[in-house]
């Protein structure tokens, strides 16, 4: 945690709460429709899908595939240390899409990382509060 | 019933800053704006007083206020790099319901003097929020620093969707800059412009520096300073200025995300729908187009661009460049200043957009000055596309000649 | 100097300089067309009566008068320390107006403060570069 030096997301105690809660356990909490039953990220009050206003959270599988991918081989502040690395837009296994850093890559070589390539979620510690997610390449 | 708007309303002149690019001197948004609004009205033959509508993608109200007027019509659309593009459709509508007669659409955005600076290059007004959805679980916390290192993904679909490759795409950088060749007031028109200016090929491209695998610098727009204006006025008015409309037969506007987390299909934007509803206005179609100016904020932006306006097949955008199509002398002229990456580009580029397609389409595109070919074409109807944000939302406009 | 903890201003070296250059000698300068020979403030490339671009700068008289006044019972970081404390716009003696906080009045009685009251510049030094007008009422 100490070591934490990425920007930290600020959690939004109205809608994102249980999110942040559920990172702090390790799982990947997701929101729900009940009306129509699809998953939507990021967080809302309302479906993008059916417009209800009946949104539950669940414990997702914390898996997902890659839907694509870039390389940044420039970045600023603290991630301008880590370059190259790779940014990835995740499939979620329950629907949707979540952004990330990935893992489990090799980013001096962005022609092997794989758009497909199965991946799973895990957490790191960056304050009391805040675990923030990082997806990783288990293909 | 309310009337179609097309032809309501027209282009009626066109001007730059007094000077554009890397302003070594250093200048101010708010001055380029003033210079190109005086311009566009010194060359219209108008005082600024005759001015009804402002429109800008901030602090209209500043601008109104600076130049002592007390318009009747404010619009302060922001949406990124086509805002100008809207801006134009939001002023044709307010002159077809007959509020207004003439409308100045103004940009002014020092690019380049704010990084020496220090801010004050757009006229930008708020801050973040920490709690935005894209504040939380955008690309923030993951060194995602700003539009490259989100445009990439999209390039990297494309290949993996429609066997597109990177040559492809640096192909429509070479392209534009032959036409940036033609205009001695592009940035990388030669070596005399700019170190890195001059010809260029798809394997320099690929050989340049790589910014965010897989975009290398030379897909990548400049980053100048840069002021524009135009006039917009009703089809009563539009021959009455010194200098010749040039009509607004379609207009149209869509979005599809705003942060990239929300981009379905990350080889499609909304230039599809802004396209499609700014030819049903026309009665045109793609294949009544003779040009176009397509934002090149990336050659990525580009390429998807041109399959979205119907000038290519889906997955075949590059091809629009390809065997110098595109180019000086080729079939169909696209980007005919040399474009965001070759020309200029101050971050938000669609008012550049609009200024060269008035002018190709007026017969008044400035140079075979200097003793050099010129880039006029002799095409008479343009199709023009902006695209804002993380290839978010779009403007379409189909113009075409007074004839 | 050292005293000095109100927001300074930022001299705009495009347009503004001539002003601020002239405020560290004590002098108000102004600009004033030279096709209408009108003055304007705030100072412009294009003159906002005629729309002429011929600008000139001159030495003007530093005196100006009341256009209205208020007095801030409230207010906000330095400022705060300061009320109540009256603020004026200014008729200067060769046209237009500024902005200022008045002194040379009593702003714990505003009633006692005359608009049309003859005012006179002066110029605080905030840093080494710039030297902040105030109006003084001198009636």
């Amino acid at each position: 945690m100490a070591d934490y030096n990425k920007p930290i997301p600020s959690p939004d105690p109205y809608v994102t709460q249980p999110f942040w809660d559920g990172a702090k356990e390790g799982k990947l909490m997701l929101p729900r429709c009940t009306s129509c039953n699809r998953v939507h990220w990021y967080p809302r009050i309302m479906c993008p899908h059916c417009y209800s206003s009946s949104i539950e959270w669940f414990e997702a599988s914390g898996e997902g595939y890659i839907h694509t991918y870039a390389v940044q081989n420039r970045a600023f502040g603290p991630w301008g240390e880590e370059t190259p690395y790779a940014t990835a837009y995740i499939d979620l296994k329950e629907g949707d899409r979540m952004f990330t850093a990935l893992r489990g890559v090799d980013a001096e070589h962005p022609e092997t990382i794989k758009i497909g390539a199965k991946v799973k979620i895990e957490f790191d510690q960056a304050s009391d509060d805040v675990f923030v997610p990082y997806w990783r390449v288990v293909d | 019933m309310p009337s179609n708007p097309s032809m309501s309303a027209a282009i009626v002149a066109a001007a730059e800053s007094d000077k554009i690019g890397y302003i070594e001197e250093g200048t101010t948004a708010l001055n380029l704006h003033i210079e190109a609004i005086r311009n566009v009205c010194d060359a219209a033959g108008i005082s600024p007083g005759q001015i009804e509508g402002i429109f800008a993608t901030n602090h209209s109200n500043m601008l109104a206020e600076y130049l002592g007027i007390h318009p009747k019509y404010i619009d302060t659309t922001s949406v990124g790099g086509c805002s100008f593009q809207m801006h134009v459709h939001h002023a044709m509508a307010a002159i077809n319901a007959g509020i207004i007669d003439i409308a100045v659409v103004s940009h002014g955005e020092a690019g380049y003097s704010s990084r020496k600076n220090q801010g004050n290059g757009t006229l930008r007004g708020g801050g973040g929020d920490a709690w935005l959805p894209s504040a939380q679980f955008g690309g923030g916390p993951y060194g995602a620093w700003g539009p490259p290192s989100y445009y990439a993904h999209a390039l990297t679909r494309h290949m993996h969707q429609w066997g597109s490759t990177k040559e492809d795409f640096a192909n429509i950088a070479v392209a534009t800059r032959e036409w940036a060749m033609l205009n001695p007031r592009a940035v990388m028109h030669s070596k005399e412009t700019n170190p890195r200016g001059g010809p260029i090929t798809v394997q320099d491209v690929l050989d340049s520096r790589m910014i965010v695998w897989p975009l290398n610098i030379l897909d990548i727009c400049l980053v100048t300073d840069h002021g524009g204006a135009v006039l917009v006025a009703s089809a009563e008015k539009a021959r009455s200025f010194k200098t010749p409309p040039v009509w607004i037969a379609g207009a149209g506007e869509s979005q599809s995300h705003a942060d990239m987390l929300e981009m379905d299909d990350f080889t499609a934007t909304s230039a599809k729908a802004s396209s499609e509803a700014a030819y049903r206005m026309a009665g045109m179609g793609p294949n009544d187009m003779e040009m176009a100016m397509i934002y090149d904020s990336f050659t990525v932006t580009a390429g998807i661009t041109a399959e979205m306006l119907g000038l290519t097949a889906r997955g075949e955008g590059p091809s629009l460049w390809a065997n110098g199509n595109a180019s000086p002398g080729g079939k169909f002229p696209v980007n005919t200043n040399g474009g965001g990456l070759s020309f200029s580009h101050s971050g938000m580029y669609g008012m550049m957009l609009l200024i060269e397609a008035y002018r190709q389409l007026s017969g008044t595109a400035e140079d075979g000055i200097h003793g050099l070919p010129g880039k006029q074409t002799s095409a008479q109807s343009a199709v023009v596309n902006g695209t804002g944000g993380l290839l978010s939302v779009t403007g379409t406009l189909v113009l075409t000649s007074d004839v």
